[in-house]
This record gives structure tokens, sequence and C-alpha cells, in this order.
């Protein structure tokens, strides 16, 4: 249950749901200014839990199945709220931010 | 079940969907104001916290005595979803269509815990010690 | 109660929702504030430095003060001192029904503590589950109040039905009430299991006490024979009524702690100076979920081990697992932080409701408002920064009243109270509007100089960073947030003069 362990969570939570939100139509239109395809849609919601069931995964794996479960949850919190954030104040940084959080969480991960 | 008809029938979706404000009908204010309304809130209240209550503190009972563990993890055990059926029962005296119903939803359970319990007593008090 | 499952639960929701608003909003703030109670009781005793940890002379030196002090009390309590509280605490109970006696020591001296009289982070904690109030009665009023916000929470996700298709969603730019409501709904899904936990749990932590009936059917009502059986304590042993010597401490201590991984952190003397006394060591929560302590129990005259603390059974451990979630001792500083940020999300959640049940009432333009809807809403300004202000009063009382003016800690309480209850009279004399701002912006100016106040009274320099930093960002979000209020109220003063005419949008609140 280290910063770092929580950092990964934050960071592959942050990016999955920041997914979710861009395969929600209303919201890509927000964050991209037109409407998508369905299947990029799709692609997106799959990416979206893809990365939330890793965010799962690097919790139960860093702080065992006692803490991670909780740690899980608390993360994809923290992290929503972050999302609800910059789509109201700042749709134009969603993107940029998902992607950057990538990149942190594989550096949280090598040195967790 | 009002969810399964409001599923089924357009004008009730279209009332359910867009506006629920069903206050602003006029009827609805006369009916919310008046004392037979006011009479029925009050009876659903006390049915609920009363009549929840004697349910949850049956049902912990009479799991205390009869769920199938060491008696220290069958108290554990009822104790910890005693709030769940509390809140259950709260739910079924606001959801129940009348007050008869809500009334018999909650008396049913509570006349058969009261006897299982009683049963529960005498087993407990002629049986070996738990 | 209404035509349709959707529309009783909806009106549940509301009804459930407004008569324990208040009070849940006060549990849920003084609750969060909880999870920093070391902190806050360090900042509020600035005397004490970090000092020696060393737990078995400080318990020697705990237990040479009751006896000089407490000779006749049934039982003794000793906790040593820990890194965030360097100070040893000792409790006495003179009787089943007196409320404890309580001192606080000087770690290296064992004499009564020079740091000021102050309940410090407990008086939050105590707050939060017994109002300040006669513990029984509180007790109950938190725990009905709880359980009706748990039927709140759960008719809340059948009113709200459409908060997983709108998540994410935060329109603040519609009508008034649809930014309301998705503030509530935000505030509301993004943390609903930590919502549902923390309130389950928290009636489940006191719920022994609020459902007594399967101790009393199963043990015929003696609770401290369950508590045993479930591992949770040691037995009490009698008195034999004829004094004895007890052996040195140090010893038994020793001797327990080489049982145990687990740092020490309380010592127990039940019936001390009788033949039949005994010591129990308590041991600190191995790490996990599960709130239990290690405990090893001596006769004190003997020196015999007469009892360990039994292993959990899986429903017992499912039990103090409840607890252990709710108080959260188990989360690192991150962890914490995320459970700070979702107490602060469930308080939201309720400001937010609270205000959206007015603004669905509002009178239409040229009409009074009742004297219901006049009520409500001044009890949520009442409330909803009524008590912020009452917290930081409490933080300036403790660096403001003299050290040692008599009954010190009750004089704090009466700060907050007395805070609290001048904040809920100003929403009646200044227009409903004008009193959000304005009491918004003196709840974040008396956070703001909470640090202020605090370098010109103490000379702890920059011991306290995290602490100021933390009153300096609650009084700025308190400001921002007066700040919003009033520039909405200038574009909506703007907006009515360029078009009059009263078009109250009601789209899409789900409200019956």
């Amino acid at each position: 249950m280290t910063p770092l362990s929580i950092a990964l969570n934050l960071a592959l939570s942050f990016a999955g749901l920041a997914a979710l939100c861009l395969a929600m139509d209303r919201h890509h239109r927000t964050i991209v200014g037109r409407g998508q395809s369905r299947a990029r849609a799709r692609a997106l919601r799959l990416a979206g839990w893809a990365a939330i069931a890793a965010s799962f995964a690097a919790a139960v794996v860093t702080a065992d199945w006692n803490f991670g479960p909780v740690q899980w949850i608390g993360s994809l919190t923290g992290a929503a709220l972050l999302v609800v954030a910059l789509v109201s104040y700042r749709p134009a940084w969603i993107r940029p931010a998902a992607l950057l959080a990538l990149p942190l969480a594989l550096a949280a991960a090598l040195l967790a | 079940m009002g969810l399964v008809s409001a599923l089924v029938s357009p004008a009730l979706v279209s009332k359910v969907l867009p506006v629920t404000d069903v206050s602003s009908l006029p009827d609805r204010v006369r009916l919310r104001r008046g004392w037979r309304y006011r009479s029925e809130v009050a009876a659903r209240v006390g049915l609920a916290a009363f009549g929840g209550y004697a349910l949850a503190a049956l049902a912990t009972a009479f799991l205390s005595l009869t769920l199938p563990m060491v008696r220290s993890e069958a108290v554990a055990t009822a104790t910890l979803i005693s709030f769940a059926i509390l809140a259950g029962a709260v739910i079924w005296v606001f959801a129940a269509r009348t007050l008869l119903l809500a009334a018999l939803g909650l008396g049913l359970p509570i006349a058969l815990l009261g006897l299982g319990l009683w049963l529960a007593f005498d087993g407990a008090s002629m049986g070996p010690p738990a | 109660m209404r035509q349709g499952f959707r529309q009783s639960m909806a009106w549940l929701h509301t009804w459930a929702g407004l008569v324990t608003g208040w009070v849940m909003f006060a549990v849920f703030l003084t609750g969060t504030a909880t999870y920093y109670r070391t902190d806050i009781s360090l900042w509020m005793r600035p005397e004490l430095r970090a000092g020696s940890t060393d737990s078995v002379p400080a318990a020697e030196r705990g237990v040479a003060y009751l006896k000089a002090h407490a000779p006749r009390a049934m039982a003794w309590y000793v906790s040593v001192p820990q890194p965030d509280r360097p100070v040893i605490g000792v409790y006495w109970m003179d009787s089943l029904e007196a409320p404890l006696g309580q001192a606080l020591l000087d770690v290296e001296s064992g004499a009564p503590t020079r740091a000021r009289d102050t309940q410090g982070g407990d008086f939050f904690y105590r707050f939060h589950y017994e109002l300040q109030m006669m513990p029984t009665l509180g007790r109950w009023i938190v725990g009905a109040a709880a359980l009706i916000l748990f039927v709140a929470l759960i008719s809340g996700i059948v009113t709200h039905r459409r908060i997983f298709a709108d998540f994410f969603t935060f329109r603040r730019d519609k009508s008034a009430q649809r930014g309301w409501l998705d503030a509530h709904n935000v505030t509301g899904v993004l943390a609903l299991p930590f919502h549902l936990m923390i309130t389950y749990t928290g009636i489940v932590t006191l719920g022994v006490m609020y459902m007594p009936w399967g101790v009393s059917a199963a043990y015929k009502g003696d609770e401290l024979r369950f508590y045993v059986e479930a591992a949770q304590t040691t037995t009490w042993r009698a008195g034999a009524g004829r004094p004895a010597e007890a052996l040195p401490l140090a010893p038994l201590l020793a001797r327990a702690q080489r049982e145990v991984a687990e740092p020490l952190e309380m010592v127990i003397v039940n019936n001390p100076g009788d033949a039949n006394a005994t010591v129990v060591a308590v041991f600190e929560e191995p790490h996990g979920l599960a709130h239990q302590h290690p405990q090893v129990a001596f006769d004190a005259v003997s020196g015999a081990v007469v009892e360990r603390v039994g292993t959990l059974k899986p429903a017992a451990r499912v039990f103090t697992s409840f607890m252990g979630l709710h108080e959260a001792h188990f989360a690192s500083s991150a962890l914490r932080a995320l459970f700070f940020l979702c107490g602060l999300l469930g308080a939201a959640t309720i400001a937010t409701g609270l205000v959206l049940w007015t603004v669905a009432r509002a009178p239409k333009a040229g009409e009074a408002p009742g004297f219901g809807l006049r009520l409500v809403r001044g009890l949520n300004i009442g409330t909803v920064l009524g008590l912020p202000i009452g917290m930081a009063a409490f933080f300036l009382g403790n660096r403001l009243l003299p050290v040692d003016l008599a009954h010190r800690a009750t004089w704090e309480g009466a700060v907050f109270f007395g805070a609290w209850a001048l904040a809920a009279l100003v929403p009646l004399v200044r227009p409903h509007r004008r009193a959000w701002t304005e009491m918004g912006l003196a709840a974040g100016l008396l956070f703001g100089i909470v640090p202020v106040v605090g370098a010109l009274t103490t000379d702890r320099g920059l011991d306290f960073l995290a602490f100021d930093a933390a009153m300096l960002g609650l009084g700025l979000a308190l400001a921002l947030g007066a700040r919003k209020v009033s520039h909405y109220e200038a574009r909506r003063q703007a907006a009515k003069a360029a078009r009059p005419g009263p078009a109250r949008v009601t789209e899409g609140l789900v409200e019956a």
C-alpha cells in the first residue's frame, strides 16, 4: 500500500474512465467536437474496461487481496472526479491527460 | 407492479421519463395537503419504524438461535444482516400499494418469526447447552 | 405510497434525505475530519514534542500514577505513547456507570502533561457518533439517521436512475436546478460504493447496541461473554476481595511481547491491588482490514498467563472488518487522502440534495416563500456553512483561549457551538442568496486565518506545514465557492432584467 501502488492504480483508473467517457456520444462531442462511429465507441469502451480491469489486477498484486479492492474502488472515485472536472472545465485536456497516464502507470509499475 | 406497468404503458413512460414533477398537478397538491394523505404518511412512518425494527429484532434473535454455527458466529451473522432486513422492511412499507398491504407484508413474517423464536427457545431450553 | 415503485422511491428519497440531511451532513463532515484525528490532536497540543516512545517504561509510569491517584478503581487503562501521540494516556473506571476518569501524562516524567487542556481531534470523533450529547441519546439519534440515510441511498439509486447514463456529466451552464441535480448525482454516484459502505459499516460499528437481540437470545444478555467468544476481548476475572502485591509489570510485558509481533498499545489492569488482579497486554491491530487487537492476560500476582484472545472465525472476521473499513486505521497516507475525499463527496452529496429540495420548490416570481421553504433554507445555510464556521472557530479558540483557563476543554466546545449557533442566526436577518455568499466568505476567512493565528501564538515554526496547508486549502475553496455564488447571482439578476417573465425549467428532475 505504498504511494506508488496508489499512483499506478489512479493512473490506470483515470485512463480507463477517460476512455469510457470518450465512448459516450455526448461527451465525445464535447471533447472532440464531432460524433464517432459505432466501432470506435466500442473500441474505446473495450479499452476503458480493460484499463479498469488492469487497475484492479495492479491493486491486488501491489496491495494484496486485503486492501487491493478497497484501494481500487478509492482510486476509481478519485480518477472519476478528475474526469468529471476535466470534461466540465477543460475538455481539451482529457485526451492528452489520458495518454500521459499510461506511461506514468508503466513507470509506477516498474518502480513499485 | 408499478415498474412493469410503467415499462409497458407508453402514456406512463412519457410521464415518467422527461418530466416527473407530478407534484405540480393540481389534484396532487390537494391530495398532498389533505388530512387523509397526512395520516397515511404518519401511519407508514410509524409502521416502518416500529414494525420494521420489530421484524429486524425478531429475525436477529431467531437467526442467532438457529443458524448452524457456533453461537458467537450466529450472533455476529444475524446482527450483521439485521440492518439490511430493517432497511428492506422500511422500503417495503413505503413501496406497498396500500397501507393494509404494507402492514400485512410486515405482520406475516413477524408472526412467523415470533412462532419460530418461541419454538427455538423451547428447543434451546430442552437440548444441550449451546 | 404513489403509483408505481419508482414514484414511491422518489418520494421516499426526497423525504428520508430531507429529515436526516442536516444531522448526517454534520456526521459526515466531522467523521471525515476524524480521518486526521491524531494530526488534529497534535496541532491542538503545540506544547508536545515528539519524544521517546519506549512503551514499557511509559506503561510503568502510567501504572505508578494510577496507583497513587485511583487506588480503588475497578480497572486501569494505560495507553502507551505513539509517534503521532507523544503522551501517556491513563484512564480509570470507578464503577460500571460512572464515566471513565482520565489524565494525560508527560512521557519522560510521568507527571500530568503541561500541554493545554483540550479534547483535540477527539472532539470531532465523539461528535461524529454522539453529537456531544448524552452518549446513549446521541448514538441512537445518529444510528436512526444513518439507517434512514441508508434507505435514502437505496431509494436514490432507483430515483436518479439516469446516474449511470449521465456518468461524468455536470451541466453547470443550464438551469440552476439542472446544475444542482448534476452536482448531486455526480458526487453521489462517483463515491457510491463509499457512501453505501460507510453508512452500513457505521451502523454495524455500534450494531450490538442498536440490535442487542441476538446477544440477548443466545447469551441471555451476557454481552461480555459474546465479545470473549467472538475473540474481541479477554474474560473479566472477578476480584477475590483480599489485597495482594502484584508482580513488577515490565517482565510480564516483555513475555507478552515475545509472543506478538505488533507493538504494545495499551496495558489494562483489572481489579488492581486484589489477589485476583489481571494484567492484560493489548497490542496494535495486525496489518489487515479486521479491527482486532492481539491480547495476552496474566495473573498479576502469580505471573501465569490466564488467557490469550482467540483467533477470528469467519463471521466475526467480517464483522470486525466492517468496523475496520469504517475506521480506516489501516490506510496509508495516500489511501487515507482518498477516504477523506470520499467523505467530502458524501457531505457534498447531502448538501446538494438539501439545496436541490429548496431549488425545486423555489416560489414563482412575485410569490413569497412559504414557512417550510424558509425553514429549510435557513437550516441548510446554518448547517452547510454554520458547521465549518464552528470548526474553524474551534481551531481558533484552541490558540486564543488562555492556556491556563479553568475547564479549558469545555470552553473550546462552547466556542464551537457558540460560533455555529451565531452563524445559524445569520440567514434569519440576511436575504437568502446574500447569506450564502457572505457566510461562505466568512467561513473561508476563518479557516484562512487559522495558520496565521497559529504562527503568532506558538513557536512551532513550520512544524505544522501540512495542517496549515489544509486550513488554507479549505479557506480558499470556501471563498472561491462564495465568489462563484455571487457571480452566478449577478448573472441571474442581469438575465432577469433583460428577460422578464418566470420561465421556470423543471426539466428532467425526478421528484414527486
